[in-house]
């Protein structure tokens, strides 16, 4: 799998990355065998897996011992199937979904943090900006039903009556935002707002993390059993994570191109793509990572989520987040 | 199917003769859909066709590679789906004691709602194009079955009689009258098939995929991209409408011969009443047993593969029973609202449209043409914009589902009043009777076999569009509340979710056919027997 992405990488880029994919073609065979993983995503091929998309082409896992496949989500593909089934090794959840399926009775742990910070933001146009949470009430804010529990809580956090904020049932798309019929929208800082600033369309965001909302995000889960049984792939797989987001951060334009050259049928657009890379590194990196390492928390941070997660309904314990793994891939 | 893409209204029976070519109608449709376009540049929902065509030309490679990706899959499961409904169909002629068992097993299946679906394929084949096969085949199968099996049954007895008198039996019987029969029966089910492969391919690609139209289109939607989105749907559209006219071109060339005359005696009173309940019971121990055998026999984890015994528990003996059957009821309920005047908004125009063509050939250059792109625009392309430009009130799903269950029924009304027989045609001309009369004496009573088969088959296509608008725009009902379910990894929920849309399903599938049984006793007593 892993030298065929490479050539496929080596015709799409050219120059640029073409050390790096020769480097992957030509590198020998490790002498051990190579274990085929699978690394299960949340969502279509995007930057928002990059880093990922760096480590294999680069060889990092490859060198490893490790032949990762990258499979691919969307709107119907739950994660959590896959990774409790065995066909994924590990899959990118987050906090709040993978508490659900614990409760469901599935396995899991979580072994690092790709996003620190909640992505979700209210968005909204200056004209008629949320800046606060308490700039809410008295606004219609456009989202999906589903994520009520998601408004009540950033409410409960900040004291703001959820009774005075008019709640629109609208699909995930901008456009409600745009034709007026909402002054907000409940979303994702690097999706709809990137859709809009491409649009020409200027927004605000008010992140949600910055006010409370501490759900950790692109969460990395595995089960107990392989945490048990297959702890050298793990170690592997999140040691080219680590590495992959490195890279990615010091150049994200190059993370973005990648991702347009290793997915040329995804139909991204490479402006948007550097944009939306670019934006989400600041939820990605922070003090805490940049002491520590990526994917790393720490017992206030685990403190700060299960108390977010009690608001949204969900009883989880310290023992949900293993930091084993990343403590062995850090040298911790 | 003959002239039905045309334009032209079969000469043979006398009715009409070309009116006008369908070029006037597309190029209405066009010049409608451009104005709109324009108009409503700012609100980020329609884009005229000259900003589609202007994307085609500077896209065009991504998006031949992503048609190649859908199509393909589309085709296998084309190509998959029609085989087992022949092969099922083959099942239920050679032991027709079979035949109820089989049609009720294949709707219990075809019932499944994709949001649920979907996932399970994905674990079950991996990486890869099987989700998307397998989808395709099963939105295909039972809308060839179904008109198959009255197709296979519409022969007069004394073309059986004819057979028996030569000393030959049931294979003589099945070659030379029953697989005549149903070739027109045949053709009308794949016509409809080929969108239908279409959209289940694209929607395979939601559970996660590498390239396709399906991949594209979410990425279309999330990004704004309101160009890239109806470029997308003109493309399915395309592609389903040349489907749609090379398997009627290919049937005009087979179907040489005018429907004959049916003539058979009304079935005996009394015996079938209870042979309904014993096969029904019969259906539902078969799901069952095949339910737990296949987790079992497939190992799937307990975590996402919920058992009968699983979904009992979880509806009637847990503690929390109450509150899951409460929160698919209110679910259940609020979807009620939008299905039930969308089917039969569907079933009145399909019906009603098949029947003006045949009165008025002039309207086909304009009718068929958006008849047809109306029912090829695949659904997941068109459901967000088609809320977003009618409203998340109760319009915009009832178009889409009143959508859906239309085209199928247009396209088989359209097809049974075609079977009306050239011999009693003969004779209405003899007395020079006008279009009304040989419409209400033959015509309509020709159709109503075809009209109530699909109107059967429209109840499980009309669950399909509720939910999947549900699903992808409204987010309400209970296509929202499968979704949700799914998402935050409520199993039980979700199965529970899925067997009762499935009973649901079946008992109205039942409904419709009690009342097509009483009706036909009387006009086609034929397919009673």
């Amino acid at each position: 799998m892993q030298p065929r992405i490479s050539r496929r990488t080596l015709l799409g880029t050219g120059a640029a990355t073409f050390g790096a994919g020769a480097a992957g073609l030509l590198r020998p065979r490790p002498a051990h065998a190579q274990t085929a993983v699978s690394l299960q995503l949340s969502w279509l091929h995007s930057a928002q897996f990059a880093g990922s998309y760096i480590a294999l082409d680069r060889g990092w896992w490859f060198e490893r011992g490790l032949e990762v496949s990258l499979l691919p989500g969307g709107p119907n593909a739950p994660v959590e199937p896959p990774v409790v089934a065995g066909s994924a090794l590990v899959g990118i959840s987050a906090a709040d979904y993978t508490a659900a399926a614990v409760e469901q009775g599935a396995p899991f742990r979580i072994l690092g943090v790709a996003m620190q910070k909640n992505p979700f933001v209210i968005a909204s146009l200056p004209a008629n900006p949320v800046n606060e949470p308490a700039d809410l009430v008295g606004k219609r804010i456009g989202m999906a039903l589903a994520n009520t529990p998601v408004l009540q809580a950033l409410c409960a956090l900040n004291g703001v009556d959820i009774d005075g904020i008019e709640v629109v049932p609208t699909q995930y798309s901008a456009q409600p935002l745009l034709a007026g019929e909402v002054d907000c929208l409940l979303c994702w800082e690097t999706d709809l707002p990137v859709a809009m600033a491409m649009q020409g369309v200027e927004s605000l965001t008010m992140l949600m993390a910055d006010f409370g909302y501490s759900v950790h995000s692109q969460t990395y889960i595995a089960t107990d059993d392989s945490l048990a049984n297959r702890r050298d792939a793990l170690v592997a797989l999140m040691a080219g994570e680590v590495r992959g987001w490195a890279a990615y951060r010091e150049d994200t334009d190059a993370a973005a191109e990648l991702t347009l050259a290793m997915h040329p049928d995804a139909g991204l657009d490479l402006e948007t793509q550097k944009l939306q890379a670019a934006r989400q590194v600041p939820l990605m990196f922070s003090d805490l990572t940049d002491a520590n390492g990526f994917g790393w928390w720490t017992d206030d941070t685990v403190a700060a989520n299960i108390e977010t997660l009690g608001l949204l309904g969900r009883t989880v314990t310290p023992d949900l987040w293993d930091r084993s793994i990343l403590e062995e891939v850090h040298g911790a | 199917m003959t002239g039905a893409v045309s334009g032209r209204v079969d000469i043979r029976s006398g009715t009409g003769r070309i009116a006008t070519g369908p070029v006037p109608g597309v190029l209405l449709i066009l010049a409608a859909w451009e104005a709109g376009g324009r108009l409503l540049t700012e609100a980020f929902v329609l884009a005229a066709p000259s900003e589609v065509a202007a994307y085609l030309v500077q896209e065009w490679a991504l998006m031949l590679r992503a048609l190649g990706a859908t199509l393909g899959n589309a085709a296998a499961g084309f190509a998959i789906g029609n085989l087992a409904a022949v092969a099922l169909a083959g099942i239920a002629l050679i032991w027709p004691r079979a035949e109820r068992v089989v049609t009720g097993l294949a709707l219990f299946v075809f019932c499944l709602p994709l949001v649920a679906t979907g996932p399970i394929l994905r674990v079950f084949f991996g990486p890869g194009a099987g989700p998307q096969i397998a989808l395709a085949a099963l939105a295909v199968y039972y809308t060839t079955l179904i008109p198959l099996l009255v197709g296979l049954r519409a022969a007069p007895d004394s073309w059986f009689d004819l057979v028996h008198s030569y000393g030959r039996g049931r294979l003589a019987a099945l070659v030379h009258v029953r697989a005549m029969a149903a070739l027109p029966y045949l053709f009308a089910g794949l016509q409809i098939a080929a969108p239908a492969a279409f959209l289940g391919a694209m929607v395979g690609e939601f559970t996660g995929a590498e390239r396709g139209m399906g991949v594209l289109t979410i990425r279309a939607i999330r990004a704004l991209d309101v160009e890239m989105t109806w470029a997308l749907a003109t493309v399915a559209t395309a592609v389903s409408i040349l489907a749609y006219l090379a398997i009627g071109s290919l049937a005009r060339r087979i179907l040489l011969e005018a429907p004959p005359v049916i003539l058979a005696a009304p079935p005996a009173a009394g015996g079938h009443r209870s042979a309904a309940w014993v096969d029904g019971m019969l259906v539902l121990a078969v799901a069952l047993g095949l339910w737990a055998g296949a987790i079992r026999v497939f190992d799937l984890n307990p975590f996402f593969a919920k058992g009968p015994g699983d979904v009992f528990t979880a509806l009637v003996l847990a503690p929390d029973a109450a509150d899951t059957r409460a929160a698919i009821g209110e679910a259940l309920a609020e979807t009620a609202v939008f299905l039930l005047p969308g089917y039969l908004a569907g079933l009145v125009a399909g019906a009603g449209l098949a029947v003006l063509l045949v009165l008025v050939p002039a309207v086909a250059g304009i009718a068929m043409p958006l008849a047809i792109a109306l029912r090829s625009v695949p659904i997941v392309t068109t459901a967000p914009l088609v809320v977003l430009l009618l409203g998340r009130g109760a319009t915009g799903t009832i178009t889409l589902v009143a959508v859906m269950v239309f085209f199928p029924t247009f396209v088989a009304c359209l097809q049974g009043l075609r079977q009306a027989p050239g011999q009693i045609m003969a004779v209405l001309d003899s007395y020079a009777a006008g279009p009304l009369t040989r419409l209400v004496r033959v015509r309509i009573p020709a159709m109503l076999p075809a009209f109530f088969a699909s109107a059967r088959m429209a109840v499980p296509a009309s669950i399909l569009a509720v939910t999947v608008v549900e699903w992808l725009a409204t987010g309400s009902g209970i296509g929202s509340l499968m979704a949700l379910s799914a998402s935050l990894s409520d199993y039980d929920m979700l199965w529970s979710a899925v067997v009762l849309v499935a009973a649901l399903s079946a008992l109205g599938y039942g409904a419709v056919g009690w009342a097509e049984r009483r009706v036909l006793a009387r006009y086609a007593p034929e397919q009673i027997a």
